[in-house]
């Protein structure tokens, strides 16, 4: 007897989609939050911050407190880091289960300026207990206008917060000189040119626009799985004859790197990859170089597979490839975006040359 | 994170979700109590009607056409004779239905089954009754009819003295190939159940947990036709040969309880990753019954079943005393019919308050839950809080679930 359409689970649209929302400090990650928070459609969102203090919720919006949660009259759940986010999220999960918190279908998470947001991303893909209730939707960098410039001059931080993130949101726009906006913006763009860049004013942002930034399900692709990899500027480049890198072709790169140390490009590969490549070329890939692989992205093309697989690594860490059900358009080239710090171009394409993608492309 | 909101806690008119959204609630016209008879026609006007046996008397089974989830409306409801009987199971193969009948004490009538024509479903029309009563019977308890051929059921006999009064329901093979005159094709009971055996009678459990050994689900599918998966309540989980239906062997009994609490209610066998999935059946309110359980079974070998998992529990602290009974029932069964959906990687169950349960078992040695709904309590709930009893997830992956008392008909559809 053949099992039935979609007998297995979806093991992207069974998971909790948690967006982290990161930034330099005084960028307006509190002001977009409290934007947030009183969103109507946020009506079944968590949000875990790290302190009350720093969200200034109005004492109406107020349903029912305790020390470390706040239940607003809209439904939304808001909460503190306690000791460590992993068992935040860990508690609020069984939490869900029992009643004892609304059933919240998304969770918001705040980083604090400072932090380097890579340990918030390996939490939810090497604790198996969360990764079995919760999946990264993406991550949301926010940089203002009037500071980013000097915070990226003189922050690791804040250079790896931006590189790492899906979303680039240019808070403060209002106050700042418009063609400062433009230089930051161009500078973003530079550093991480496979990110959307969009800009907020005093705090608003269509809350729609967070939704979804990675696939969402296994199945029903509601959106092109490329724009999880790249913004719609770039979604071209590297294509052959637009001037991006195509491995085996050699076309210079025109994505200027001003900042150095942090660059990114993307690979595309014309023969379909076999598990043991992959996963061979992955492992030697985060054994030599993961502390500098801020973020790795693909679209892959497996032999056997009947559509494409997804791979998503922060430095030495990935989370488990997972297979869509079926390609998105006639394109089925893998690719794959790096953003690094410190690793020429040339190396990663050397390493997919020795374990036979080169030759084959 | 250790404190809670003020007025927080597990409530029991609490709706709660994951993965699931509820998309129609129907009352069935006030008599909402259900029991695990469930299944779909789909009508030769392509029709889809859902048919419900009721828990209990007055009502006989309810015909609800789905055809639109959203929009479920009662196309017939029928009486049972009198209050001292109950259909409780039912199962359908094209316009043939079979309807189980239990009564409250042995010696009384019907008990057994009927079979009726519902090839015009606002007007069933009874074909034959199957007399399975007798000095020590209640008749049927629950029905498998999949293949249109023979019923395979848990039922008693006239000619059955049981060696203890709580096992008077058997393993009972039905040949219906002419529906007008049902005949026995054959029957097994639990060495030690029939005065006479040469067998002693088993151990029973201790008397809280005593549930009788008595088959319940009596399981055969296409794949093996010559098996039968059976839960035999306090005997555990039983296969049986029966390629001479006649004669059927025991291939394995595999009884858990003592340690546990006894009743083994379902075995569920998927065939292409050789594992049982047994399901006990909770009995007792406030938790006293706790744990009752999902379990995972290596069946690659069959006479040395091994069990490798058990399903997450939902919360005792949270469930345990919401009201009512609180445990593993009834799986969705994998029927072999077209109306019905099959996955040997989601299982589909009903824990009473807990809810219905969706669990991915594609690491049959790590199920994770995956989705849950569990309605408020239905108005007027006996048991405070609902007691969702059995379901059935049709070919387009629509999950129908019920209560026992009162909630009645509960659609919904699986978000993962």
């Amino acid at each position: 007897m053949a099992p039935s359409p979609a007998a297995a689970a979806d093991l992207l649209a069974s998971r909790l989609p948690v967006t982290v929302i990161t930034g330099f400090l005084g960028s307006g990650k509190t002001t977009l939050l409290s934007r947030l928070l009183r969103d109507p459609g946020m009506n079944r969102a968590a949000v875990i911050i790290n302190e009350f203090g720093e969200v200034g919720i109005d004492h109406e919006l107020v349903e029912a407190s305790s020390e470390q949660m706040t239940l607003l009259s809209n439904g939304c759940l808001c909460c503190t880091v306690r000791t460590d986010l992993q068992e935040t999220l860990r508690e609020l999960f069984v939490k869900r289960r029992a009643g004892e918190v609304i059933d919240f279908d998304r969770v918001f998470l705040e980083t604090s300026g400072l932090a380097d947001p890579a340990p918030v991303l390996h939490s939810l893909a090497s604790d198996g207990l969360l990764g079995a209730q919760y999946r990264l939707n993406g991550v949301v960098t926010l940089v203002d206008a009037v500071n980013g410039m000097g915070s990226l001059d003189i922050m690791p931080e804040a250079a790896k917060q931006a590189a790492v993130a899906d979303r680039l949101v240019i808070t403060k726009t209002d106050i700042a000189d418009a063609a400062a906006v433009e230089t930051l913006e161009a500078r973003l763009h530079a550093m991480n040119p496979y990110a959307l860049i969009s800009r907020a004013v005093d705090g608003v942002l269509d809350p729609d626009s967070l939704r979804e930034i990675t696939p969402a399900s296994m199945r029903a692709m509601t959106q092109d799985p490329n724009r999880w990899l790249m913004s719609a500027g770039t979604a071209g480049a590297g294509a052959p004859g637009e001037g991006g890198s195509y491995l085996g072709q050699r076309i210079p790169r025109t994505t200027g790197t001003h900042d150095a140390a942090i660059h990114s490009f993307c690979l595309w590969f014309d023969a379909p990859f076999t598990w043991d490549a992959l996963t061979a070329s992955l492992q030697v890939l985060t054994a030599l170089r993961g502390t500098d692989l801020l973020r790795v992205k693909g679209i892959i093309n497996v032999e056997g597979e009947a559509g494409p697989v997804v791979i998503h690594g922060v430095q030495h860490i990935f989370h488990p490839p997972l297979k869509l059900e079926r390609w998105h358009d006639a394109d089925r080239r893998s690719r794959i975006v790096f953003i690094v710090r410190n690793i020429p171009r040339a190396s990663i394409e050397a390493l997919f040359g020795a374990v036979g993608m080169l030759s084959r492309a | 994170m250790a404190a809670t909101l003020p007025g927080s806690g597990s409530r029991p008119e609490q709706t709660l979700a994951l993965n699931m959204r509820l998309l129609a609630h129907h009352e069935l016209q006030g008599f909402g109590g259900i029991g695990e008879g469930m299944g779909m026609q789909i009508t030769r006007d392509r029709r889809r009607v859902l048919w419900l046996a009721h828990e209990s008397a007055p009502k006989n089974f309810t015909g609800v056409d789905v055809t639109d989830p959203r929009a479920p409306r009662v196309v017939v409801q029928t009486e049972l004779p009198h209050a001292k009987v109950r259909s409780n199971s039912l199962d359908i193969v094209g316009d043939t239905m079979i309807v189980a009948y239990q009564t409250k004490e042995v010696g009384m009538k019907p008990a057994g089954f009927d079979v009726f024509d519902i090839g015009k479903p606002e007007t069933p029309r009874l074909v034959s009754h199957f007399d399975a009563s007798g000095p020590h019977s209640r008749g049927v308890h629950a029905v498998w009819f999949v293949d249109g051929e023979f019923v395979h059921m848990a039922g008693g006999a006239a000619d059955f003295t049981p060696t203890h009064p709580g096992d008077d329901q058997f393993y009972r093979i039905i040949d219906v190939r002419k529906p007008s005159r049902p005949v026995e094709a054959g029957r097994w009971w639990y060495p030690g159940t029939r005065a006479g055996d040469s067998a002693p009678p088993p151990q029973r459990m201790e008397p809280k947990f005593d549930t009788g050994f008595r088959a319940h689900n009596t399981n055969v599918f296409p794949q093996r036709p010559d098996r039968a998966y059976i839960g035999y309540i306090d005997g555990g989980a039983v296969i049986l040969d029966i390629a001479d239906k006649a004669h059927p062997k025991p291939v394995s009994l595999w009884r858990y309880s003592p340690p546990f609490n006894g009743f083994c209610h379902t075995v569920l066998p998927l065939f292409d990753r050789g594992l049982l999935i047994v399901s006990d059946e909770c009995v007792r309110d406030d938790g006293l019954d706790w744990p009752k359980l999902v379990r995972v079974v290596d069946a690659r070998v069959e006479t040395n079943l091994v069990p490798i998992a058990t399903f997450p529990q939902a919360p005792y602290a949270a469930f345990a005393h919401r009201g009512g009974r609180s445990g593993a029932h009834n799986l969705h069964e994998n029927l072999p019919v077209p109306s019905s959906w099959k996955s040997d990687q989601i299982i589909i169950g009903t824990f009473f308050n807990q809810g219905v349960r969706a669990y991915d078992i594609s690491n049959p040695y790590q199920p994770q839950e995956v989705a849950y709904f569990v309605p408020g309590a239905p108005k007027m709930s006996p048991a405070g809080a609902v007691q969702l009893n059995d379901v059935y997830v049709d070919d387009r992956r629509i999950v129908y679930t019920v209560d026992r008392f009162i909630g009645g008909l509960y659609v919904l559809e699986m978000t993962i």
